[in-house]
């Protein structure tokens, strides 16, 4: 137990773009939900949406 | 050679006295160096055994304590922060969390669900009117996540005073069989314990959990599709694929619910003819299995209590409708917590495994209804 690491959940944002498929991790923000419509692709025009909301546990 | 085995092998040729090192020459205190502890574990070493499990078992209540006053904390600061309340909140909470549900009984089984059912679905119903009572502007969407929230404090403190009790009761009996299945239960106990804490954070913020895998893989096939309220907090969908008619069904999101696919069922059939059902579920994977692994079978995938898939069960029994289903294995930590990225990742994959089901199983212009089962917080559609 005294040896034994802290471990911390990091939440991501995965937006992905409906048109071309590219996608973006970000940090999870607030308000954050799945599908929702972000913005416009950059590259393609198309509709950026919230493709996952996930955690990666890491030991500290 | 072999008379030297058969001399060491001959268990008869022994010195009494030396063997119990009762020779002039022996030290008695040497001697009682090893008798007293004999003596002392023949009559006390139940008790010691009990002292030494005890200590283990405390350490395990103590934790169960602070998660029970943690969750009810967090519950606390949550409405506090969220929503205009009144003065009473304290003791309004305090009096739920000490709230029970007195199962039916089942000397005569038949029946048996529907009574089940009716508690569980009256419990749900008290529950939703008391959380409402606590702040009069709360959203459905914010009633469903505070409900959440205190069934999960309700929970930990109703853990930590059965695992109390079982120990105190052990304790003053200094009954060491008493203790034992306590002992082999805790880590069990303590895990599930653990998950539920762990889970708080993702309903506060209404983050998409592993159990939603299901719910996410339907909610996006939803997309772009007109939803309409079938049953209590239950969504439904039509679209088409490859000549076939879907019916797409989950809870509806993000509220955190799991819906009533069994009462959703029930209408769906009185006024379509289903072909096929496929229903989509996380499930608990064993010690060994690869979390994320997608599994196929047949048969009602859907947890709980057990009423919702009795009903799914008869439902397809009396209309002759096969079930598929499609596993997604996880833990019960990654179930109830914040979707990891293994699960989040096959969300793709299980979908394009629904088709595959759908192409292999259906002819065209038949009806395939697609469940979605498990909690949709942070799910929409």
């Amino acid at each position: 137990m005294i040896f034994s690491k802290k471990k911390i959940t990091l939440e991501y944002t995965v937006e992905k773009c409906n048109n071309c498929g590219s996608s973006t991790q970000r940090k999870f923000r607030k308000g954050d939900v799945l599908f929702a419509e972000i913005s416009k692709c950059q590259t393609c025009e198309g509709t950026v949406c919230i493709d996952k909301i996930f955690g990666e546990t890491i030991e500290q | 050679m072999d008379l030297a085995i058969a001399g060491l092998l001959n268990f008869t040729n022994f010195d009494v006295d030396q063997l119990f090192a009762m020779n002039d020459d022996t030290n008695p205190i040497m001697m009682l160096i090893w008798i007293i502890p004999i003596i002392i574990f023949v009559f006390y070493g139940q008790r010691i055994q009990l002292y030494i499990t005890s200590g283990e078992i405390k350490k395990g209540i103590k934790k169960l304590d602070s998660y029970s006053a943690e969750s009810r904390d967090q519950l606390l600061k949550y409405v506090k922060t969220n929503f205009e309340t009144k003065p009473d909140l304290n003791s309004k909470i305090d009096r739920f969390l000490d709230f029970f549900t007195i199962m039916p009984v089942d000397m005569d089984p038949n029946g048996i669900v529907d009574k089940v059912r009716h508690t569980v679905r009256s419990r749900e119903d008290y529950t939703r009117q008391h959380v409402k009572s606590l702040s009069p502007n709360m959203s459905e969407l914010e009633i469903s996540k505070v409900q959440t929230l205190l069934e999960i404090a309700s929970s930990l403190q109703m853990i930590h005073k059965i695992i109390n009790h079982m120990f105190l009761t052990a304790k003053k009996q200094n009954n060491y069989p008493l203790i034992l299945p306590l002992q082999m239960l805790l880590p069990f106990i303590m895990e599930q314990a653990e998950a539920m804490k762990k889970a708080i954070p993702a309903f506060e913020k209404e983050q998409p959990i592993g159990d939603g895998i299901g719910p996410m893989v339907v909610g996006k096939m939803m997309l772009n599709t007109e939803k309409e309220l079938i049953a209590f907090q239950t969504v439904v969908s039509k679209t088409t694929f490859e000549n076939r008619n879907l019916l797409l069904l989950k809870a509806e999101g993000p509220a955190s619910t799991v819906g009533r696919p069994g009462d959703a069922l029930e209408n769906i059939v009185s006024t379509n003819k289903l072909d096929a059902i496929i229903m989509i579920d996380a499930a608990l994977k064993m010690e060994g299995e690869d979390s994320a692994t997608i599994a196929h079978g047949f048969g009602a995938a859907i947890g709980g209590i057990g009423d919702e898939k009795f009903q799914i069960e008869g439902i397809a029994t009396k209309n002759n409708i096969p079930v598929f289903s499609i596993v997604i294995k996880q833990s019960v930590l990654e179930a109830i917590t914040l979707m990891t990225k293994d699960i989040a990742n096959q969300a793709d994959s299980v979908r394009s495994q629904v088709y595959d089901v759908i192409l292999e199983n259906t002819l065209e212009n038949q009806t395939i209804l697609v469940i979605g089962v498990g909690n949709t917080v942070g799910v929409p559609q």
